[in-house]
């Protein structure tokens, strides 16, 4: 059979027609969903934090879930028996501002999970969470974790350079970032616990943590610890900034004290000196 | 969309600006204007106030700035030194002593400045900007260090990686962005300082005699008759 030019870009065209209209989702789109929304979200793979998003097309249309994306406060807060749902189920948790969203990527994000809901398994029906019993070891290797002892094998910072928990000795830990003594009942347990350790998706983590990921087993550790100091029951980490200012204040004025005796022979003056070299003779 | 744009331009653009103006000028003034790059010293007009003031003042800032120095080019020695807890708090208590002798010296010399009257009127208007510029730049540290501790860790794993970013000609702001508004604070007028550097006093660092501390000492003899001099 022999086709004309026309014949031909119209067969093409009716190709790629359909093709088009269903293209598969950006390696940057499935990304961005990695790096944003799978630590709290799967899709197909039950509730963690945030719910499952699997079928959401048949929930919420396009322009609801663009607009939520671009500012989930103000929906949630504007919102009616659906949206006061969402909060109640997250125990008023509310979804944080996405870095570097906009209304294209957030429609990007919706086609993602249609596609991903079409699916029978999707690539993000959630992290593999071991489920043996945590032991001790496990806590105490949490702690060391935690602490900075042990280093993370990918080189991820130690969670004391920013948090607390009650548990801490000494001055205790950062407070850049949030108190975590409660952190494992906040996240609703050890599967959300762990899938947020996997890809922590908050603003000032995320840049930090996206080239060094935290492995399974490191991740568990830091479950043990958390849930350990969730169980402490003392949720109210003592403040402990005084301390540190009167410490601060204390070593200030012992230099003081030093700068004054090491440069004792110092030029005062040259009226002072000469009096008193008078009087002496 | 707005708070992206702006952290941009403060923390991907402002930075170039600074450094720009910093090199420009610093070299240009050497160049052209070779004797005033001194600090104009009041010392000699009164040193008993200004012990109390130059001396905290400057041992502080020394010591801080390294500290900065080394978080940025070696930011893994930081996380290391603070991976036992004891350690963590030695460094940041002394972080915060030798910021709270800064802050004390900074307005020894500045009370100094405005009180004895033969000093004030050496003063400029761009040495007013500078004590206003560095008081900012400490305090801001010293609450920073105080309220948002510990700093010498976070600057490690947040801060160094932007600096790097920055060396690197392609500026990951991201790492910025989410900090709270008391760093941002921080490290624009820390720029601003840096491109204001060069029209000030501050070059004086530029041109410290360094190889006074390690060069052997010198006899000096009088190689004139002094008894002749004093009569002719």
């Amino acid at each position: 059979m022999h086709l004309t030019t026309t014949q031909a870009l119209l067969a093409l065209a009716l190709l790629a027609g359909p093709l088009s209209a269903q293209e598969p989702p950006s390696e940057e789109t499935i990304e961005f969903f990695s790096l944003n929304c799978k630590s709290c979200h799967t899709i197909g793979g039950g509730r963690l934090t945030g719910p499952d998003l699997k079928g959401l097309g048949e929930r919420r249309d396009r322009d609801w879930v663009v607009r939520f994306l671009q500012d989930p406060a103000s929906v949630l807060n504007g919102g009616g028996e659906y949206e006061q749902k969402l909060l109640a189920d997250a125990n008023g948790t509310y979804m944080p501002d996405l870095p570097g969203i906009d209304a294209a990527r957030a429609s990007k994000l919706y086609d993602l999970i249609l596609a991903e809901s079409a699916l029978e398994k999707s690539q993000f029906a959630g992290v593999q969470v071991s489920d043996r019993p945590l032991t001790e070891a496990d806590v105490e290797r949490g702690r060391r974790l935690f602490l900075g002892a042990e280093r993370f094998k990918n080189g991820a910072p130690a969670c004391i350079s920013c948090h607390t928990t009650a548990g801490l000795p000494g001055l205790g830990g950062g407070v850049l970032g949030p108190d975590l003594t409660a952190a494992y009942g906040r996240l609703e347990g050890r599967t959300a616990l762990t899938a947020w350790l996997s890809a922590p998706p908050s603003a000032t983590m995320q840049p930090v943590f996206a080239k060094r990921s935290l492995e399974g087993e490191e991740i568990l550790a830091l479950v043990a610890w958390l849930q350990h100091e969730a169980e402490g029951g003392d949720f109210e980490s003592s403040p402990r900034s005084l301390p540190f200012v009167l410490a601060g204040i204390a070593a200030a004025g012992a230099l003081l004290v030093l700068f004054d005796i090491f440069w004792r022979g110092r030029f005062r003056g040259v009226r002072r000196p000469l009096v008193h070299g008078g009087n002496e003779a | 969309m707005n708070s992206i744009m702006n952290d941009y331009l403060f923390f991907g653009v402002l930075p170039y600006v600074s450094l720009a103006i910093f090199f420009l000028v610093t070299i240009s003034r050497y160049r052209q204007q070779t004797f005033t790059y001194s600090s104009l010293s009041s010392q000699f007009l009164e040193n008993k106030q200004h012990f109390w003031g130059s001396v905290p003042f400057h041992y502080g800032i020394l010591i801080v700035l390294a500290g900065h120095l080394i978080g940025f080019l070696f930011p893994s020695w930081i996380l290391s030194w603070n991976a036992a807890p004891v350690r963590l708090a030695f460094l940041e208590i002394s972080g915060l002593a030798f910021g709270i002798l800064t802050l004390v010296g900074l307005l020894v010399i500045v009370v100094r400045r405005w009180m004895n009257i033969k000093v004030r009127r050496v003063t400029t208007i761009s040495d007013w900007l500078v004590y206003a510029l560095l008081i900012l730049q400490v305090s801001t540290g010293l609450a920073i260090a105080v309220h948002l501790g510990w700093g010498s860790s976070w600057f490690a794993t947040s801060l160094a990686p932007w600096l790097w970013s920055l060396l690197h000609l392609s500026p990951e702001v991201s790492f910025i962005g989410p900090l709270p508004l008391l760093v941002k604070l921080h490290i624009i007028n820390a720029f601003v300082l840096i491109g204001f550097f060069p029209f000030t006093r501050l070059v004086h660092v530029l041109v410290v005699p360094n190889p006074y501390l390690w060069r052997k000492t010198q006899v000096v003899r009088w190689n004139w008759d002094r008894e002749r001099l004093r009569q002719s």
